[in-house]
């Protein structure tokens, strides 16, 4: 566990949507089933007082934060009006915003981040599944089912692939210590680089599965900054240039980002690239 | 979604970059209606989206009267394979010198990122190490006095305030790039010679854009539908959830020496409706034999997704390979009507290499 254990307070923003409702059953049936606090309170602007699956709303992160004890959040905010929720929360003293959202302009994104930033808060995100510790905590939509405790992180800038790799390692009896979605957008809060640093302090964490995408050149940022044994699969080797693959940060970009040339880099680097997820827990095994 | 020149031309006006006196023509007998007021000496610019149009013949020198001919000539031009239908007619500047700058977004530092060259124009690209960059707080609405000294070094003072607006315009317009090649001194001041933005796709609602001319035709609809896909050029149709998912998707049928006639990401929560469109749009393409269907998440639901597939009942055969709720249901549902379900995305490929080879 590496942001946040068994006794994380969460909030959830925009509780009352559809997917915030959905997620916060989900997200609180896991704590319980663990022994976790899970969402304690919701905030929805106009909705204060009402309940959603037991869980008081209110309607400023303030006022939640008033009446509980909460120090993480997770933000179902639409596109548009997502980023000034993160700074709702930052400036409320939330510690650590999960950013659900996908589609936030990209502006949006850079003025929340540094924002939070300025007030001591930690963004994940835009656009991820969030992050689970099994057997401590779940913020976010990952399918807990898949997952299981163990010693190897996961750290991805996707949201299925991640399950398809927590599927594929848990199959292969290797348990997780903590996966994080670090988010598909150009603009993310924590990068690789953050989330291996946090891995690195981990006494639980002995091995980290980078899962990386077309576009930019985080990943390699990432690897490099790590002693941590890493084994590392990049998805779009066969994607053409110049196109877009749904997310807007996998765009190749004037060559850095192509994934061919970044696993070529990521092997220059003496790491494990796997060329296809299945091959993931076999690698793992061997630098373990 | 990337603007032209002539496009993006009088929003740097309107925040006060200095722009060439200019008309757009669809017609080369419609520049002699603008000679006049262009002044002696014009330049000829075709609206094509292309890198290095300079160097492929798109920007052509005339005096008033060789301008019809040139006109002419510029029009019967394909520049790097696209057919000239627009041109910018413009003055033609006394120019000094040619600048470089851009702003653009730096992933690392997750802030805005300018950069500026002292020698731009065609080189640029050829002459990356005279770049200098400086990156600005995204909670600054100005380019702070001792960054600007920084970036601009021995250029002139005056080209600060037209950086400072290009500034102003990357942040108003919700750019992706705001880029002037060449920014340039004359003796009446400075000027924006070329103007390139590009526009986040996530902010298009907000900066009144309708329609992302950046996509096909396929592309939109499917956008409306809620997908995002692309077309490429093989015989096996791809339908997954998640960007990422569908990227390894279209990785591994490339593993297994098959090629993939497209990118289909059905977003997260897929049901009947959307899973059935998505299945007729791959089903359309006339190249594809056979589709693979790689779904997997906590919240898609097995069984919808396989009445979608059944209630599309399209010619190609379709494999699938799906985990998450209702897996069973959906697999007893795909089995009566004689579908195949896989346990894993290798299986499913290679069953999808044997129907195409």
């Amino acid at each position: 566990m590496i942001y946040g254990d068994k006794n994380l307070g969460v909030i959830v923003q925009n509780i009352t949507g559809k997917q915030g409702t959905f997620h916060t059953e989900l997200m609180n049936a896991y704590a319980r089933e663990v022994g976790g606090r899970g969402v304690i309170a919701g905030v929805a602007p106009g909705k204060g007082g009402r309940e959603v699956h037991g869980v008081p709303v209110y309607n400023t992160v303030r006022e939640a934060l008033r009446e509980h004890d909460a120090t993480a959040s997770v933000c179902f905010v639409p596109g548009g009006a997502a980023g000034d929720s993160i700074m709702e929360a930052a400036h409320a003293g939330i510690e650590l915003a999960v950013v659900i959202t996908e589609h936030i302009p990209v502006h949006d994104a850079m003025k929340a981040i540094a924002y939070a930033k300025l007030h001591d808060c930690t963004v994940i995100g835009p656009n991820c599944p969030g992050l689970l510790s099994p057997g401590e905590c779940k913020l976010g939509i990952m399918p807990a089912h898949l997952t299981r405790r163990g010693n190897v992180g996961v750290v991805s800038r996707s949201g299925t692939l991640t399950y398809e790799v927590v599927d594929e390692l848990t199959r292969a009896g290797i348990g997780q210590s903590t996966v994080v979605g670090i988010g598909g957008d150009p603009v993310i809060g924590q990068t690789f680089v953050d989330v291996l640093a946090r891995f690195e302090e981990d006494p639980q964490t002995k091995a980290v599965v980078v899962i990386g995408e077309v576009g930019g050149n985080l990943e390699e940022e990432g690897v490099r900054s790590t002693d941590l044994p890493v084994v590392t699969y990049i998805a779009g080797v066969s994607a053409p240039p110049e196109k877009r693959m749904g997310h807007a940060g996998a765009i190749i970009e004037g060559g850095e980002g192509d994934a061919r040339s970044k696993v070529r880099r990521l092997a220059a680097l003496n790491v494990p690239v796997a060329s296809r997820p299945s091959e993931i827990p076999g690698l793992i095994r061997e630098v373990l | 979604m990337k603007m032209l020149e002539y496009e993006a031309k009088p929003i740097f006006s309107e925040y006060g970059i200095p722009v060439p006196k200019g008309a757009l023509i669809r017609a080369p007998e419609e520049v002699t209606a603008h000679l006049a007021e262009l002044g002696d000496g014009v330049v000829l610019k075709a609206q094509v989206d292309v890198g290095g149009r300079g160097k492929a013949g798109g920007v052509l020198m005339a005096d008033n009267g060789s301008a019809l001919a040139t006109a002419r000539e510029l029009f019967s031009r394909e520049i790097k394979g696209i057919p000239v239908r627009e041109v910018l007619v413009e003055e033609r500047l006394a120019i000094e010198h040619e600048y470089y700058v851009s702003i653009a977004i730096d992933r690392s530092s997750k802030q805005p990122v300018v950069l500026f060259a002292d020698a731009g124009g065609v080189e640029i690209e050829s002459n990356v190490t005279a770049i200098r960059k400086v990156v600005v707080s995204p909670l600054l609405r100005d380019i702070p006095p001792f960054l600007m000294r920084e970036l601009l070094g021995g250029a002139p003072k005056e080209l600060a305030p037209v950086i400072n607006s290009l500034y102003h315009v990357f942040q108003g317009k919700d750019a992706m790039l705001a880029e002037i090649n060449p920014l340039v001194t004359t003796p009446r001041g400075v000027y924006a010679a070329d103007a390139k933005l590009i526009v986040d796709d996530n902010a298009l609602a907000r900066q009144g854009i309708e329609v992302n001319r950046d996509l096909s035709e396929r592309e939109r609809e499917a956008e409306q539908h809620g997908f995002s896909y692309v077309e490429l050029d093989g015989t096996i149709g791809v339908i997954g959830n998640g960007a990422g998912l569908t990227m390894s998707t279209l990785d591994l049928i490339e593993y297994y020496n098959g090629r993939a006639a497209n990118f289909l990401d059905v977003g997260g929560g897929a049901d009947q409706e959307r899973v059935k469109h998505a299945v007729r749009l791959v089903a359309s393409m006339p190249k594809v034999s056979v589709i693979v269907v790689n779904l997997l998440g906590g919240i898609t639901r097995c069984d919808e997704v396989a009445k979608g597939i059944i209630a599309a009942g399209v010619a190609p055969t379709v494999i699938v390979r799906m985990a998450g709720t209702n897996e069973e249901e959906g697999r007893r549902l795909l089995a009566e009507c004689g579908y195949r379900m896989l346990d894993s995305m290798d299986a499913a490929v290679k069953a999808a290499m044997e129907v195409v080879s």
